[in-house]
């Protein structure tokens, strides 16, 4: 392609090479700007382009200005501020943009230069992945070639001899970068950031509407990955608790306090855990999901250790963070698969847990009634009502599918009647909504289920895909109890790797069909990759800083020390260039050194030697200075002049310098 | 002292600079070192500073980590840039060419070798007088590898006499604009500026009859010939008979009785009642004006006088003595 572009004429090459670029890097954006403006970015880059392929003057400055008091307008309504993030990202997208229409002078070439190095840094807010991290790798390279171009004043040099420049730098600046980057003092914000920040990231929420689960399970991406210190429990035990639904609208699934947002974090007044067996440690590094809990497996009696926050369990035994998780966040806990919580008696407990949304599931509410109607099923009690429904989930041909279709206003009686398909979310609410009706309390759970080792580096992958949601019930005794009514419907689903998958494409199940393990080790070492990316880079934070300083040896480092290591090598490095340029004004040829000698000893002596006067010049000096006692030297000069001179030399310079230095001095 | 008074710092900042250009060498050839080279940010260069800047605290701000990346690696390279622009200039060796005689207000052209002697392209030098009045005083070049290559620098010689070359500078901002390095070298050849001839001069003054010849007053017919002669280097082209040249191949001149009895003598005396300046510029004129006639003239100024002849060597003393009288 660069040959392609080459055969034009400079300017216009520069400039088309220049649009390129920015394209490249307003690329990711797009899928993260409104829609008016990715379209205006990309329309004004291809008119620009037309223009300068076509050579004609730019537009006036005055268009320049109507369109962009335009944009700030269409970002005021879009966003009702021009402030924050996502303000911030829409008006730079389009400042870029429209200052590629103004390339008059040097100056708005630079000002081009500049806000492109921005714009790739806000790709960052969206994404931190390695392909993200690749693509403004290329970026980088592209703008420098571009700038470097543009100082090469001279004729039409090939772009790729900018490049080639602009690779030698970046490769000679990366030790800069990984000394900054290793040593540079990791703060928290100076300011706070704009509670924005982290939208537009997938993941479990803190409602649950019917039909939301299911848009989760097909995204493939990672939410978290957990390396256990012992062996890894069994598929069925891992569940990873996320946020207690209890109260329900028909709809919608909420938690039972109002205010679940708030910096306010409920303390466990009646948590009542009980545990039992051996604990379960793990390190989690959770991807941000800009949501204030931490996923721990179910459950977590002590608080996990993370750096930089402060903990706290609700009564529903979700573990609370102090601010959303916005970055990479790892962190330690301890688990035990065999607990017990709650109030042992029903009095003690809620209301909220038995309360249904009136005038909703009259069908599943006389269900309820005809199974408590039920003299066997009386005498048995809860535990008996329980495993009839699950019992009915088992035989009654209930499917588990990720494409139910919509459901209407009485969610629980299509699934209990209509339907009889959902997904995990469908079952648990539906489940719920029965056991309620049976005056069981019970409420819905959800979280993580399940995950994949990943053979390349052992560490235990959960993805967005592995989402789930179940139930708890009461028993009066035993307190809160997992009941999963999944399981019953489609054993598969817990325990086992078993995962529903989207219909793919046409290329993807040919693949699939013909290499199914090549795949599945593709993808295996590339989430290695991916997660040493994340280990090593995207959590490198003050800690791991600090431990650094303290494997070299400082006892109590703080962020000082780093600032003073820094400057060491800042200094260090400094002094060796300096030390370095005094070498290099050293004479560097020896023979030229060893005449320099000779020549400063004579002149000591008051013989008048002019600089670029050659040993046989000075041979005749010495003679005519000092005669007979000079011969010595003079015949020593003359060896000198043959060493340097002639055709093949008698004497290496080595022999020369032991000779001057028996040569009888004449005085 | 009004100058001191109306613009203190411009004085002083041009004190300074006509002190440190006296302290440098004058040396026809010079080879660019760590000591004369120099190198100082550029604007653009403060504003790649404020973009890093913003840049690390949207980094601290959002906590990216990636973000650090991009701005360490920007700063990286932004550091290489200031070693490889400094390189740039640093072991270039320059050497002028000895200048031709200039005229006076005329735009003439110092020739400038630039050599190279490293194993790498030296890109983006320009160079151009110091303190040149011209608007795009730059000339550009790059020098190839183990190369070298010749510029041509403009100047504009205001008086005319025999003076030092202008000082000269070399800058480069390559490769990302960022700094500007440049050096100041004083060349110690000199360069021959004649006067400038005036723009329109009034027709050369009438021949004095000459001595010891028949004074016939047949001005009218000046230029009309009266036979031939062989060629003799230094007739102007239109003297020479074309015609008979190209019949027997070889080349005959025009021979004028006028040019035989009388003389052209161009005297300082009667060019006019100006000041010296004035008189020499129009006496320039009449030199290149008769030599372009391919005639015979003589000058005669305050203490020097140079016999009647013709050609270009004449031309050059003629000049050279109104150059430097």
């Amino acid at each position: 392609m660069l040959t392609r572009l080459d055969s034009l004429p400079r300017d216009t090459r520069d400039t088309l090479f220049l649009l390129a670029v920015i394209g490249w890097i307003m690329l990711p954006q797009l899928a993260h700007v409104p829609w008016w403006c990715g379209v205006l970015a990309v329309a004004v880059l291809f008119w620009r382009g037309w223009l300068a392929f076509s050579s004609r003057p730019l537009p006036r400055t005055m268009w320049l200005f109507g369109v962009l008091a335009i944009a700030v307008v269409a970002t005021l309504a879009t966003y009702r501020t021009v402030l924050g993030r996502d303000a911030g990202v829409t008006l730079i997208v389009v400042l870029l943009a429209l200052k590629t229409l103004e390339l008059r002078a040097r100056r708005d070439t630079f000002v081009v230069f500049f806000l492109g190095f921005f714009t790739m840094l806000t790709n960052f807010f969206f994404s931190q992945s390695l392909a993200t991290a690749g693509a403004m790798l290329v970026a980088l390279l592209g703008l420098l070639t571009a700038l470097v171009n543009a100082h090469m004043p001279v004729g039409k040099p090939p772009l790729i001899q900018a490049a080639r420049t602009a690779g030698w730098m970046t490769l000679l600046g990366a030790p800069v970068m990984a000394v900054l980057f290793v040593l540079f003092p990791r703060f928290g914000p100076l300011w706070g950031t704009p509670s924005d920040a982290m939208t537009g990231r997938s993941g479990l929420s803190a409602n649950m509407q019917i039909g939301n689960l299911a848009t989760l399970a097909l995204d493939d991406s990672i939410a978290m990955r957990v390396k256990f210190d012992g062996p890894t429990p069994s598929q069925s035990e891992l569940y990873f608790r996320g946020p207690v639904l209890s109260t329900f609208d028909g709809r919608e699934w909420r938690p039972l306090q109002p205010r679940f947002f708030g910096t306010r974090v409920q303390l466990a007044g009646n948590v009542q855990l009980q545990v039992s067996g051996e604990p379960v440690r793990y390190e989690v590094t959770m991807e941000p999901s800009n949501r204030p809990w931490l996923m721990v497996l179910d459950v977590a009696a002590s608080p996990p250790q993370v750096p930089g926050f402060e903990t706290a369990m609700t009564s529903e035994l979700m573990w609370l963070v102090n601010r959303p998780v916005t970055d990479l966040l790892r962190y330690r806990a301890e688990s035990y698969t065999h607990f017990r919580s709650g109030p042992r008696n029903i009095a003690a407990l809620p209301p909220e847990y038995l309360q249904l949304p009136p005038d909703r599931d009259p069908r599943t509410i006389e269900l309820a009634n005809q199974m408590r109607a039920d003299p066997q099923l009386a005498r048995g009690g809860a535990p008996a009502l329980i495993q009839a429904a699950l019992q009915r989930l088992r035989t009654g041909g209930y499917h588990y599918t990720l494409d139910p279709g919509v459901y209407g206003e009485n969610t629980a009686d299509e699934f209990w009647f209509d339907r009889k398909e959902g997904f995990c979310e469908h079952i648990a609410s539906a489940f719920v909504v029965l056991m309620r009706a049976m005056e069981i309390p019970a409420r819905v759970v959800t979280g993580y289920q399940g995950g994949e080792r990943n053979s390349v580096d052992g560490y235990w992958i959960v993805r967005q895909s592995d989402a789930h949601a179940w139930a708890e019930v009461w028993l009066a005794g035993q307190g809160w109890v997992r009941v999963d009514p999944t399981a019953a419907v489609a054993p598969g689903r817990i325990g086992s790797l078993q995962r529903l998958q989207p219909p793919r494409n046409v290329f993807a199940t040919a693949f699939g069909n013909v290499t199914p393990g090549l795949a599945q080790s593709l993808r295996s070492a590339w989430e290695a990759v991916n997660n040493a990316w994340n280990q090593r880079i995207l959590n490198y934070t003050q800690s791991r800083q600090l431990n650094l300083l303290k494997d070299i040896g400082f006892s109590a480092p703080s962020w000082e020390d780093l600032t003073f290591v820094l400057i060491g090598i800042i200094v260090f490095v400094a002094l060796a260039g300096a030390a370095w340029t005094v070498w290099d004004r050293r004479e560097h040829d020896p023979w030229l050194r060893l005449l320099n000698r000779v020549r400063r000893k004579l002149l000591a002596q008051g013989v008048d030697i002019t600089p670029a006067a050659p040993p046989r010049r000075i041979a005749t000096l010495v003679t005519a200075r000092f005669g007979e006692l000079g011969a010595p030297l003079a015949h020593w000069l003359l060896k000198m002049e043959q060493q340097r001179y002639a055709s093949a030399a008698e004497e290496s310079l080595r022999a020369l310098q032991t000779q001057l230095r028996h040569i009888h001095w004449p005085a | 002292m009004l100058t001191i008074a109306l613009n203190p710092i411009a004085y002083t900042r041009q004190r300074f600079r006509a002190w440190w250009q006296a302290r440098l060498p004058l040396s026809d050839t010079t080879t660019l070192t760590q000591r004369n080279v120099y190198i100082l940010p550029t604007r653009p260069g403060f504003m790649m500073l404020a973009t890093l800047l913003v840049l690390v605290v949207a980094s601290i701000n959002y906590q990216l980590n990636l973000g650090y990346l991009l701005t360490f690696l920007l700063a990286g390279c932004s550091v290489v840039a200031m070693h490889v622009c400094h390189a740039t200039l640093r072991g270039l060796t320059m050497n002028l060419m000895t200048p031709d005689p200039q005229f006076a207000g005329a735009s003439a052209q110092l020739r400038v070798v630039l050599t190279n002697n490293r194993n790498a392209i030296r890109n983006g030098i320009g160079l151009a007088v110091l303190d040149s009045t011209v608007d795009d005083k730059w000339v550009w070049t790059d020098v190839p590898a183990l190369g070298s290559s010749t510029v041509n620098v403009a100047f504009q010689p205001q008086r005319r006499g025999l003076h030092h070359v202008p000082p000269l500078t070399a800058e480069t901002r390559f490769p990302l604009g960022t700094f500007r390095v440049w050096t100041v070298w004083r060349p110690a050849a000199q360069v021959l500026v004649y006067p400038q001839p005036e723009a329109f001069p009034p027709p050369l003054p009438p021949g004095e009859p000459r001595a010891g010849g028949i004074a016939r007053a047949r001005l009218q017919s000046t230029g009309e010939f009266d036979g031939v002669r062989q060629y003799r280097r230094g007739d102007p082209l239109k003297v020479v008979v074309w015609k008979k040249a190209a019949k027997t191949g070889e080349l005959v001149s025009r021979d004028a009785e006028q040019a035989q009895r009388y003389e052209l003598w161009l005297d300082f005396a009667q060019a006019g009642k100006h000041d010296t300046e004035l008189r020499l510029s129009r006496l320039a004129a009449w030199v290149l004006q008769a030599d372009r006639l391919g005639m015979e003239y003589g000058l005669r100024l305050p203490g020097v006088q140079i016999a009647p002849a013709s050609g270009e060597s004449h031309k050059r003393r003629c000049l050279e003595a109104l150059a430097t009288c």
